[in-house]
């Protein structure tokens, strides 16, 4: 309920500020957009299962966006950017898809 | 594990173990929710837990960051497209400009040509040299000519084997002196025209007229009186040659006299003079 409402905000913000992203941020934008994403299915798992922990959520959604940022941008110093790009977005697809299969079997007892 | 423990060494963690999808896989939620949950005793029902403020700052967070990329995306997209379609009309218009430029040029020579031949006609000395001119062109091959002549096609014998019994640059030489000699006023080669500057020999493998290289079967047309033009070739030293090869080495050689042939101009860079100037009878 109250993560619904945070989600309405945060786009409305998004929405109607549209902040210009400085040229230098712009390549970890999408792996960013990935990992927390895969931050906020773990958590929606985790809701589900009856463990899900304010500071367990906020660390991990911060802790995941920096990394992904930091993997990338280290690709990119080392001149493997793309391949590391995948590297992290396989990973992070996969945890997604199992995470939203555990949700699956929550809601449909399936 | 298990083993591990019943020997007393230090438990091998499962990643060292497991294949790393595997490993992906199974611990796709982060081990720490499990932890804390363990550590405070908290496994009761989803209704139970209420997610506080830090998780709707977070959920904020994650739904501004979403709608920023997607805003992102879509801006850069706009903005590539928009530089695509201003290159290709810049492009377009260049391109019209060039074929604007291009027909000018064409007018141009045109009008050139037309103030020359109108200069020259208005003097009866600028008539004669106007015949001339037009005299000379069709001798040195620059303008295109048409007439009765014949039509000589050769190739290489079938089956040839050795170099008797294809079509050399020599044979087309003797081919061509053999038609001068006979009455021939202006000569083709496979569309080539020759002028008085051009050359047939070999490059490579293949036989160059105005350097272009040709390709067999050659087909010579040359413009003359059809009627005697047979005749005299044979009277010629190098048309005899050419019915030696045709009967002993087995030469292709057909001629046939035609009503009406039209050859090309010679290509312009065959007409080009860069050393030599009038001079006076010596």
């Amino acid at each position: 309920m109250i993560a619904g409402l945070g989600l309405l905000v945060g786009v409305v913000l998004g929405l109607m500020l549209q902040p210009e992203v400085p040229l230098w941020l712009e390549p970890y934008l999408p792996i960013a957009v990935v990992a927390a994403l895969d931050a906020v299915f773990g958590a929606l798992r985790a809701f589900l299962d009856g463990i899900f922990d304010d500071k367990v959520f906020v660390i991990s959604f911060i802790s995941n966006v920096l990394i992904a940022a930091l993997i990338v941008y280290l690709g990119d110093k080392l001149g493997v950017g793309g391949q590391l790009s995948t590297g992290v977005i396989v990973v992070l697809g996969i945890r997604i898809f199992s995470n939203v299969a555990a949700i699956r079997r929550h809601i449909f007892h399936a | 594990m298990s083993t591990d423990q019943k020997t007393g060494t230090t438990p091998v963690p499962p990643q060292v173990r497991m294949p790393l999808l595997d490993y992906v896989t199974v611990h796709s939620l982060d081990e720490d929710y499990a932890d804390v949950a363990k550590r405070t005793g908290k496994k009761g029902e989803p209704s139970l837990i209420r997610p506080g403020l830090a998780a709707l700052l977070v959920m904020a967070l994650f739904g501004a960051l979403v709608t920023t990329a997607a805003v992102q995306t879509a801006r850069n997209a706009g903005q590539a497209s928009e530089g695509h379609n201003s290159l290709v009309t810049q492009i377009k218009a260049r391109t019209a400009q060039v074929d604007a430029q291009r027909a000018r040029i064409v007018s141009l020579r045109n009008e050139i040509d037309s103030l020359q031949n109108v200069y020259l006609d208005t003097t009866s000395q600028g008539r004669a040299l106007t015949a001339r001119l037009d005299r000379l062109k069709l001798l040195t091959g620059a303008v295109p000519v048409t007439g009765p002549g014949v039509k000589v096609v050769v190739d290489d014998a079938r089956g040839a084997v050795d170099d008797k019994q294809r079509v050399l640059d020599q044979d087309l030489q003797k081919l061509v002196n053999a038609l001068w000699a006979s009455g021939a006023e202006a000569i083709s080669i496979n569309g080539q025209r020759l002028s008085n500057l051009s050359a047939i020999r070999f490059a490579g493998s293949a036989i160059t007229v105005n350097f272009v290289s040709l390709s067999r079967p050659y087909t010579v047309l040359a413009v003359g009186n059809r009627d005697t033009m047979p005749a005299r070739f044979v009277e010629t030293e190098h048309g005899r040659d050419w019915l030696d090869l045709h009967a002993v080495e087995g030469l292709e050689f057909a001629m046939t006299s035609e009503d009406s042939l039209t050859l090309p101009a010679a290509p312009a860079r065959r007409l080009n003079l860069r050393h030599a100037t009038q001079g006076e009878n010596p």
